[in-house]
């Protein structure tokens, strides 16, 4: 193992590392626009430069991120040359480019931004107009690309061709005219993995539409959550307003509820560094229409009521059924079997099914069920059945994606449903829950690993979190 | 192109297995060869046959001055303003030609017949100033030698 | 004469790049030689000679041979670099058109002793002749059972293709020029590794230019010893030189290493054209540093003795420059020149060239400032050694020599927005 000093500190390197990896492995900075843990090394920013010794007492300067880590090589990360050299980078990086931070998505998150005022901060040199390029290109229905604000890292390239295997992405032309552009036939827009290219671009060339202009991102927090797409649950923040950066507007209260934008979360033993589009549209999932109020076969009810009526039919019933949501937490999971034991007949539901045109399954990330705790349910409750008994006198269905037609004639229906939807007036018992952004708990995934989301909004009126409603469902008859 | 495939195969035969992708070149100018430029339909047939993503011709096609996506005037007159042929007349040449065509450089005649283009050093600086005439060098070119040469082209 | 030839050692006539011509000079009789030495012994007899390669760095050819070690069953590659592309160079041109056998004979050579089952010749897509000529010689190789089966009495073989470029100055980096072998934008790669450990598609790769490949032959037949009595103790051999510009005799010259400089601008070369004085002379391609007359006045043509001077004999692209030319216009051609042909990979080469240029047109335009020079120098020194390939370095070198060497023209231009020299980069008669 090669031992080499960085900055006076000597650190062990692991064999076949680069000094850039060596480096970050023990919490030395060294900076980096093209180069990205989880992609080829292209070498092509040279802002990693740094210094080495030489014998003679002399320093030669060589990119980090692309030179082998030697025994008792002597690493400068800031000495007078290195710096001179950065600043030199970043003059060239900054000079097609528009600067327009002012009103650009990615200002306060852009390593750019944070590279000039680390390691140039002084205004162009240059007294020639800035060359122009492309604005508001249409890269996929889901991104839009400024080539003016590009600086030519090519992870976005390298990512199609190396993660996703799209191969949607390529750099036309040649020098300062070079242009990244999107296959002809369609490839990228039909990449399932585009948009982790957004995340990727160290500047703010490559946006997302839906989050286009929405909030400078100093205005959001970012709240821990697991993706409940597919069962691999991958790690995601959800990016919703702060608390001091709410809306004002009654017009715009909605959006100080809503998620405006999905990141990944690295996890290596879950999705690495790379969330599926799926991902990103958790807001439209989240975001539909609520059901805000129990029902009585249709007509809306006092919520204590209903809790009782529902209480008092699975006190009444003498073959219940309960068809489970793998949506459901392991933590509301565990209360339905700690309020309910074995009272009930368990089948499983998958509450979501591949829609027409999503991708069913990758080498990737993507699993063909479309639930993230088809594993907690297991774990939690046991083997489940996949059908309803034909003899079932009471069905309490709890989540989406249940066919009623499953149940059999003159058994009573308790449903349990955060959305609204025509068959919530179908149920005996219709009550709301609330959904995964309002709660926190943990999901498994299908290779057992267990994963928590936090909550990021407080519980709207008229809604229950199934965790403290199944305890209210035990007991006997209508009476308190 | 897909007429060239027997062609293209007696080419893949010369190179070691496994060398598909380096065809994109080859097989690019000999379509371009064939047909004058390459068009969207041989980059669709090209990459079905090599198996080579479409991004990656799209790439060496845009990058490549040799290579064309249009078609270009009969005669193509590409002449070479780098140091040597600058300093043995190439400037007086190019203004020639211009004024003698009526286009600039990059624009093909009216009638089709000659598209003028400027090129950086075509590697024949012993006998600058050169012209290259389709895919032939003429060197030590002169204005006379540019007239008699466009006459007998027109 | 520049002193001894070892590849233009030959009448050139209507005939004497085929095979038979080739044959009745003793053609392909040195690789009877060579098949019957061991692989190793003939990389021993190339290190021994001291060659160093002709492509412009002068790194010594043994010493990149000796880097990939062949491993039977392993797969290596060797590519001759023919994309001859940087200006003022036409000397493998004639290597391709004049002596295609030779280097042929010495790539059958070369492969012998390094272990390579298939060999490619890139050649830059313009070469017409040199392309049909190298791919004449080959076809005739094929034929007469050289190429593609074990050649006679062993039971060595080689495949060669012709690989013809399409436009690009960058596929004359050995890295970019596997890239375009590869099928793809001829980007040059970041070493390490080397590309005699992961070349052409992944595998040991050796590139030797035209000109270093054509010597093998000789250095194989007359031994190294013999070979090092050739040119100088530091500079054995020759030196093709291809000279241009405001010469009396313009071409191709063999110019044994140690020959003087004057003499051969003056004598061999037929002086300056039209009489003119000599104002200066870019050494070997547009990439080294300008010297002017009385600088080379003492100096021979070899490395020792040129290097010391702060330029290089290069790729032997000689352009010799008379008195009155406008250096102004003259770096202009080149930043043009260097914006158009940057990859635009890394970043210091793609912005730095196009920012070069538009400073240099500004100048031109009569609108530039006296910070623009230092601007230059500032754009130079950025690209010196930062770059992924030499081609940033090359600019850089390229208008520092004219600029340290010609500045007051620079000045002048800039304070009376017009030239000291009436802009002209012609030589009148």
């Amino acid at each position: 193992m090669p031992r080499l000093t960085i900055d006076g500190r000597e650190i062990e390197a692991k064999a076949g590392q680069t000094v850039m990896q060596a480096a970050r492995d023990h919490g030395i900075f060294i900076p980096y626009f093209c180069w990205h843990p989880n992609l080829s090394v292209p070498g092509n920013c040279r802002i990693c430069v740094v210094g080495v010794a030489e014998k003679d007492g002399g320093e030669w300067v060589e990119i980090a991120c692309n030179m082998p880590a030697a025994e008792g090589m002597v690493v400068f990360t800031a000495s007078e040359k290195v710096k001179a050299r950065r600043k030199a980078t970043m003059e060239f990086i900054t000079l097609n480019h528009p600067v327009d931070c002012g009103i650009c998505d990615k200002a306060g998150e852009c390593t750019l931004q944070d590279y000039h005022f680390e390691y140039n901060g002084a205004a162009s040199v240059s007294r020639d107009a800035k060359t122009h390029a492309t604005k508001h290109f249409d890269l996929s229905e889901r991104i839009v690309l400024d080539n003016e604000r590009c600086i030519q890292c090519t992870r976005c390239v390298r990512f199609t061709r190396e993660i996703s295997m799209s191969n949607g992405l390529g750099m036309l032309d040649r020098g300062d005219h070079s242009i990244v552009r999107p296959s002809p036939d369609g490839a990228f827009a039909k990449d399932a993995y585009s948009d982790n290219v957004i995340d990727l671009c160290p500047v703010g060339a490559l946006l997302a539409k839906d989050f286009l202009h929405k909030a400078r991102v100093w205005y959001l927090k970012a709240t821990p959550s697991v993706c409940p797409g597919c069962e691999r649950g991958c790690g995601v923040n959800l990016w919703h307003r702060k608390d001091e950066w709410k809306l004002r507007s009654p017009r715009q209260a909605a959006r100080n509820e809503g998620i405006d934008r999905v990141t990944p979360i690295e996890n290596p033993a879950v999705n690495g560094p790379w969330v599926c589009n799926k991902a990103r549209d958790l807001p439209r999932l989240f975001g539909r229409v609520r059901a805000t109020g129990p029902l009585f076969k249709g007509a809306p009810a006092p919520c204590e009521a209903a809790v009782l009526e529902a209480r008092a039919l699975i006190a009444e019933a003498k073959r219940p059924v309960a068809v489970v949501s793998s949506w459901a937490s392991n933590e509301e999971l565990a209360a339905f079997k700690a309020a309910f034991g074995s009272r009930f007949a368990l089948v499983a539901k998958r509450d979501h099914e591949p829609q027409p045109g999503e991708v069913v399954q990758d080498d990737l990330l993507i699993r063909a069920d479309k639930n993230p705790n088809a594993a907690g349910v297991r774990a939690v409750l046991g083997e489940c059945g996949t059908e309803v008994p034909k003899d079932a006198d009471l069905v309490l269905v709890w989540g989406e994606g249940f066919d009623f037609r499953a149940v059999p004639a003159g058994a009573k229906i308790v449903f349990l449903n955060a959305f609204l939807a025509p068959e919530n007036g179908h149920a005996d018992v219709f009550l709301p829950l609330s959904i995964q952004t309002e709660r926190s708990g943990h999901y498994t995934n299908f290779a057992g690993v267990t994963s928590r989301f936090e909550r990021c909004f407080a519980l709207p009126p008229g809604v229950l979190h199934a965790e403290e409603l199944f305890g209210s469902l035990v007991g006997n008859g209508r009476g308190a | 192109m897909k007429h060239l495939i027997p062609e293209f195969e007696r080419m893949k035969a010369r190179f070691p297995a496994g060398f598909d992708s380096s065809l994109v070149l080859p097989c690019l100018h000999r379509i371009q060869a064939d047909r004058g430029f390459v068009a969207d339909e041989d980059i669709v047939g090209l990459c079905e046959y090599l198996k080579v993503p479409r991004i990656q011709v799209e790439e060496v096609l845009s990058y490549y001055t040799m290579l064309r996506r249009e078609g270009i005037g009969k005669t193509h007159l590409q002449v070479c303003r780098n140091i040597a042929c600058s300093m043995r007349g190439a400037e007086d040449v190019i203004e020639h030609a211009c004024k003698r065509l009526g286009v600039k450089p990059g624009q093909t005649t009216a009638d089709g017949k000659f598209t003028l283009s400027t090129v950086e050093c075509l590697g024949s600086c012993g006998t600058a100033p050169v012209l290259m005439v389709n895919d032939a060098y003429h060197e030590n070119m002169t204005l006379e030698k540019l007239d008699a040469l466009i006459a007998g082209l027109s | 004469m520049p002193g001894r030839q070892l590849i233009m050692n030959f009448e050139v006539t209507p005939a004497s790049h085929t095979l038979a011509d080739y044959r009745a000079r003793g053609g392909y009789e040195t690789l009877v030689k060579a098949l019957g030495m061991a692989p190793a012994d003939i990389t021993k007899e190339v290190t021994a000679s001291g060659l160093l390669g002709h492509g412009g760095a002068a790194f010594p050819v043994g010493r990149k041979w000796g880097v990939m070690k062949p491993n039977p069953g392993e797969i290596h590659y060797l590519c001759a670099n023919a994309d001859e592309g940087e200006p003022g160079t036409f000397k493998d041109r004639w290597i391709l058109e004049h002596a295609p056998h030779l280097l042929v004979e010495s790539m059958l050579i070369t492969s012998y002793a390094l272990g390579v089952r298939h060999a490619f010749v890139y050649i830059r897509g313009e070469f017409d002749l040199p392309y049909r000529r190298i791919q004449g010689a080959i076809d005739e190789a094929y034929a007469a059972g050289l190429l593609g089966k074990p050649v006679p009495g062993s039971d060595f073989a080689l495949d060669i293709v012709v690989y013809r470029g399409a436009g690009s100055y960058v596929c004359g980096e050995a890295s970019g020029l596997i890239t375009s072998i590869e099928g793809r934008k001829p980007y040059p790669r970041n070493r390490p590794p080397r590309l005699t450990v992961k070349g052409l598609f992944q595998k040991p790769t050796v590139i030797n230019n035209v000109e270093s490949l054509a010597n093998i032959t000789g250095i194989i037949r007359m031994g190294a010893e013999e070979f090092r009595k050739v040119g100088t103790a530091k500079s054995p051999g020759t030196q093709l030189i291809s000279i241009s510009g405001h010469i009396a005799k313009p071409g191709v010259y063999e110019v044994e290493y140690g020959y003087s400089w004057a003499k051969f601008l003056d004598e061999d070369c037929g002086g300056m054209l039209h009489g003119a004085k000599m104002k200066c002379v870019v050494p070997g391609g547009i990439s080294t540093k300008v010297l002017t007359r009385p600088e080379i006045e003492n100096l021979t043509l070899s490395h020792e003795s040129v290097n010391p001077a702060g330029s290089g004999l290069g790729s032997g692209g000689m352009i010799v420059i008379a008195e009155g030319t406008c250096m102004v216009r003259l770096l202009q051609v080149l930043l043009r020149f260097y914006h158009h042909e940057s990859c635009g990979q890394c970043t210091p080469c793609r912005e730095g060239m196009g920012w070069m240029h538009r400073i240099i047109d500004r100048i031109v335009a009569g609108e530039g400032v006296p910070d623009d020079i230092e601007r230059l120098y500032a754009i130079s020194h950025a690209n010196d050694g930062t770059t992924i390939c030499g081609m940033g370095d090359a600019a850089g070198f390229a208008t520092v020599g004219i600029l340290n060497k010609f500045r007051d023209e620079f000045e002048y231009w800039i304070a009376n927005k017009r030239s000291k020299m009436d802009g002209r980069l012609e030589c009148r008669a």
